[in-house]
């Protein structure tokens, strides 16, 4: 399975990595699930989810580091594999679980390591080097480089072979809140220049601002897949009836899940037209209603919502 | 061609110099300390000094030594993220497991010209022994050199595997005690085909110890030479296989 896109894949060629029912199961253990990946080319693509939700598993397996034990993995219209990875990789920068470097080397010493495996020009070790700014460190060995500096530098080592797509698994992870604002910027000014960058945090705060798309994982599932505002829009925040008869609102609403919520009543789950029933039943019966609203919700809470609060 | 340039860097300040310097000069050291304190006489001029540092040499430090250089190479592999990162790039497991070897073979290769030296620098200073070491020992240490690669190129497949360092270097000591049995036994045949035992039968070569007729041939020295070639590229061959199919964890 090399060589050109398949007929079916022509009409998702603004996806450049797509995944189809994709499974991996260790004996009995699931860890991922039917997962149907679609990365548009270009964007930021946000890989949220639990420790332990299968993100860096999907990760490996979209490297071919790990093998699927069902579905395929599709990259650049071509499916990844044992056969085709290393062709498929030149075009991939990745950084999965630690930061990769040899620790007795110094960072320079690593860049060239990388520029002689790859048969790398000088000019493209620079411009990664630049771009994560790591140019000053390069004297010093890996071993006395901070956390940050580590990651910068594995970041550096992906992107010297100036690829089409970089997969980052949790690059904020043990990062101080200065660091993180510093990868934000650098995810940012990469997707500027055109490479798809997929990147993985179990934390919402660290990636919303910066991801175009999000991919919401949960015990190997995908839960959610779609823009930020596509994820809001999904969410059926809860109605709250302010009513001077907490209690009878709350047992003549009973069976749609009412419950008393301080001076009020709130009643989850309903769609429009069940809210307008809900009113209808209760003017009917007499209550008093003061305002009928919902509750406002912010990303985070429809992220704990999906993950069971499991990333926070 | 790559890969192997960008495994000699990764020995920059590594412990694998030591090793490369201090297990030869061990043995010659030995040889030297035997000699003088048994009072035994160089009866046979180099070739006693050769033979009483190269024989014990060749049972099973030899094969430690290369165990140690195999766990050395593949242990920075195993750390942090660098296993991710060696199989997330575009080079074949081949040419991963191939560079391995190839530097494995030039480490080798520097022992036994640091072993050479040590017997030359004692043979000449400490007992004054007439002229330079006869280049019968250059061909012998050419082919000791050539008969390292399979232990290596084995070693080096089981450092890959696992993640311990020093698992591969007691199944080098218990492969190479193995190997020492089949060459007392004189069983020609398995002698050949395994490694480790290949390896002691090259260090045995010329010394007329162990089954050793004590002469140095062409054909003798073509044979180890054959079989250490086919040898290595067989367990190259299986180990870039097993490395290919294997996910990374």
């Amino acid at each position: 399975m090399t060589g050109r896109p398949r007929a079916d894949d022509r009409g998702a060629v603004s996806h450049i990595i797509t995944t189809h029912c994709l499974s991996k199961t260790y004996g009995d253990r699931t860890v991922v699930s039917d997962l149907d990946l679609r990365v548009p080319e270009g964007c930021v693509y946000g890989f949220l989810g639990p420790n332990g939700s299968g993100k860096s598993t999907t990760m490996k397996m979209l490297l071919s580091l790990v093998r699927p034990s069902t579905g395929e993995v599709r990259v650049m219209g071509r499916r990844m594999q044992r056969s085709t990875r290393r062709d498929l990789l030149r075009d991939i920068g990745s950084l999965i679980e630690a930061p990769p470097a040899y620790t007795h080397l110094t960072g320079g010493e690593n860049m060239r390591l990388v520029q002689r495996l790859l048969g790398l020009s000088d000019g493209q070790v620079l411009r990664a080097v630049r771009t994560v700014r790591l140019q000053d460190h390069l004297d010093r060995r890996v071993a006395t480089y901070s956390l940050g500096m580590r990651q910068r530098l594995g970041i550096a080592l992906a992107l010297a072979r100036e690829p089409r797509i970089l997969i980052l698994d949790e690059p904020t992870n043990g990062l101080d809140p200065a660091g993180i604002e510093e990868m934000r910027g650098l995810l940012t000014h990469l997707a500027g220049r055109g490479i798809t960058v997929v990147v993985s945090s179990h934390l919402l705060g660290e990636i919303d601002r910066t991801a175009t798309v999000l991919g919401i994982l949960g015990q190997g599932r995908m839960l959610f897949q779609g823009t930020r505002e596509e994820l809001l829009a999904r969410s059926v925040p809860d109605v709250l009836v302010d009513t001077p008869d907490p209690d009878r609102t709350a047992a003549l609403a009973g069976g749609w899940g009412a419950v008393r919520d301080g001076p009020g009543v709130r009643v989850p789950g309903l769609d429009h037209d069940t809210t307008a029933e809900l009113v209808a039943r209760l003017v009917h019966e007499g209550v008093a209603v003061y305002g009928v609203r919902r509750e406002e919700q912010s990303l985070e809470d429809v992220f704990m919502d999906l993950t069971g609060g499991g990333g926070l | 061609m790559g890969a192997v340039r960008a495994e000699l860097l990764k020995l920059k300040r590594s412990l694998s110099w030591t090793v490369v310097a201090a297990l030869p000069l061990m043995a010659v050291l030995a040889g030297v300390v035997n000699t003088l304190v048994c009072g035994a006489a160089l009866d046979e001029g180099w070739h006693t000094l050769w033979l009483r540092t190269v024989v014990v040499y060749g049972l099973f430090p030899l094969a430690a030594g290369v165990a140690v250089l195999a766990s050395l190479l593949w242990r920075v592999e195993h750390q942090g993220g660098n296993w991710n990162a060696l199989m997330g790039r575009p080079t074949s497991a081949l040419a991963v497991v191939s560079a391995k070897v190839v530097v494995l073979a030039v480490l080798a290769a520097l022992m036994q010209a640091v072993l050479v030296a040590g017997v030359s620098v004692a043979g000449t200073a400490v007992f004054g022994l007439p002229g330079a070491l006869p280049p019968r020992y250059l061909l012998v240490s050419a082919v000791i050199v050539a008969a390292c690669l399979p232990a290596a190129a084995l070693q080096s497949a089981l450092s890959m595997l696992m993640r311990s360092f020093a698992a591969p270097v007691v199944v080098a000591v218990v492969g190479s005690t193995a190997g020492t049995l089949l060459v007392l036994i004189g069983h020609g045949t398995l002698s050949t085909v395994m490694p480790y035992a290949l390896l002691t039968r090259a260090t045995q070569l010329g010394t007329g110890v162990f089954g050793d007729d004590g002469t140095v041939t062409g054909e003798g020295a073509a044979l180890v030479v054959a079989a250490a070639s086919a040898l290595t590229a067989a367990v190259v061959a299986g180990s870039a296989a097993l490395l290919n199919r294997r996910d990374v964890h």
